[in-house]
């Protein structure tokens, strides 16, 4: 652009040279006027160029500017992201036990079954101190409670409970009632009685068998000896694998072999009844069939001396006592055999 | 108990589940894991139970710290509500988790004294709460 306008510069200034040494000689030239108008004219082509071209160059500055101030801009971002992103891996996640994210809802009902379950375990049955002094625990002095009797510390005790009334704690301490009170009466110390209507030391236990019974919140070894875990160890050592292994389902195992055995040799027993029922049964019917075929053969030979008789009467006496003893000598030898059966 | 703490098959990350009349879980003795399990974490609220596992030298071993670790789950719904020794079980499990206490436990007096004071808070704070 430079040289382009430097050209129409030296187009210009030489015209003009031109035009005023032809003017200073006195000999103007209309030529050399021209080439000054028309280099001018170019000069002001080249200058407007050069505005725009300026104009352009401004333009293209301004662009850069505005690009950089935005590739400054995306830079700014994404570091800024970058270091969220650093902040955000480098933040140590917060553990949320699945108790305190889910709500387990459950009923009025349910609250109250679980109570009564865990309360064998959690309060101590009536009479139960585990050697705790539960008079020593009562607000009052020692000679308040003189002065008032062990009401004070049985009341307290109690809390306003059903036996809390001056009367209440000698009868209770007397009577084996059941009551959460009846377990502060029995505890408070003999030496603050008043002695009358309480009882001896060593009856105690006859009207409450949980004297001094102690109590635990947790299962005794007794218990976790005859647990599951100790059948459990009780299997290891017989050298069971108790894995899938049930005791109940063994026993049940066992007694149906055992009720399978008896059921084969009853069905055996029944068979072989079966079996001589079938054969009495079979002798039975030759038996008859004997019989039957004996009174036929002798019916036959009751016709047989009827027509003797019409034949020859003389006769009729002696024919069938010679034939009778052929017929019985056979059925004798007959009966032999079925008895030797 | 058990000379070897992981007799019982170890893979199981997960709980087992919460017993019903369908399931058909495998039986070890004739007890599901649940009930062994029940049992055990019960069995650890008495202090005496786990200074004997203490002297036998089974909260030294990590495979049983681990385990302690994962029965955590009975402090949690639904499983809470089949522990009926809530309050001695419980805290136990809690201080076992303690590697301090696990120590400490192997201590005769130290368990005498959580017998001891457990009885007493047995009976004294139901006394609290009523006076």
């Amino acid at each position: 652009m430079d040289k382009k306008l430097d050209a129409s510069f030296e187009r210009v200034e030489k015209a003009l040279a031109v035009l005023i040494d032809s003017m200073t000689k006195f000999t103007p030239s209309e030529k050399a006027a021209n080439d000054v108008v028309k280099a001018e004219r170019e000069l002001f082509l080249g200058l407007e160029e050069l505005e725009v071209h300026q104009r352009n160059v401004a333009r293209i500055k301004q662009l850069k500017q505005e690009t950089e101030a935005l590739d400054a801009q995306t830079k700014q971002t994404i570091s800024a992201l970058w270091e969220m992103r650093k902040e955000l891996v480098a933040v140590a996640p917060t553990k949320f036990s699945p108790a305190k994210e889910e709500k387990y809802p459950f009923t009025t009902q349910q609250l109250l079954d679980y109570a009564r379950r865990i309360s064998r375990n959690t309060l101590p049955p009536p009479g139960v101190t585990n050697g705790v002094d539960l008079s020593t625990a009562a607000p009052t002095t020692p000679d308040d409670q003189a002065a008032t009797g062990p009401n004070a510390s049985f009341a307290t005790s109690i809390g306003g409970g059903g036996g809390g009334s001056g009367s209440g704690q000698g009868t209770a301490a007397s009577t084996p009632a059941p009551g959460v009170q009846d377990s502060f009466v029995s505890q408070v110390p003999s030496q603050s009685q008043t002695g009358a209507t309480e009882l001896p030391v060593h009856l105690k236990p006859a009207v409450n068998p949980l004297e001094n019974a102690p109590f635990f919140t947790f299962p005794t070894i007794d218990r976790i000896r005859s647990g599951a875990l100790a059948q459990y160890q009780d299997l290891i050592n017989r050298g069971i694998d108790p894995k899938n292994y049930d005791p109940e389902e063994e026993e049940r195992r066992i007694k149906q072999e055992e009720q399978d055995r008896k059921d084969a040799e009853e069905r055996a027993r029944q068979e072989r009844e079966e079996q001589d029922r079938r054969m009495r049964e079979e002798r039975e019917r030759m038996a008859r069939e004997r019989e039957l075929a004996r009174q036929q053969q002798q019916q036959q030979e009751g016709g047989m001396d009827r027509r003797g008789s019409v034949l020859a009467p003389g006769q009729a006496g002696g024919q069938p006592a010679r034939a009778a003893p052929k017929q019985f000598t056979f059925l004798d030898e007959d009966d032999d055999d079925e008895d030797e059966d | 108990m058990a000379s070897e703490p992981m007799s019982i098959g170890s893979s199981a990350q997960d709980p087992p589940p919460v017993p019903d009349a369908t399931s058909q879980e495998p039986k070890y003795g004739g007890h599901t894991r649940f009930e062994l399990e029940l049992e055990f974490v019960q069995a650890l609220g008495n202090p005496e139970y786990v200074n004997y596992l203490a002297s036998r030298k089974f909260l030294q071993n990590p495979a049983f710290v681990a385990y302690l670790d994962y029965l955590q789950y009975w402090t949690r719904p639904p499983y809470l509500q089949y522990i009926t020794y809530p309050t001695s079980c419980l805290k136990m499990l809690e201080l076992l988790q303690v590697e301090r206490f696990r120590k400490d436990i192997l201590s005769p007096n130290l368990t005498h004294a959580l017998v001891t004071e457990g009885m007493k808070a047995a009976v004294e704070w139901h006394r609290e709460s009523l006076s």
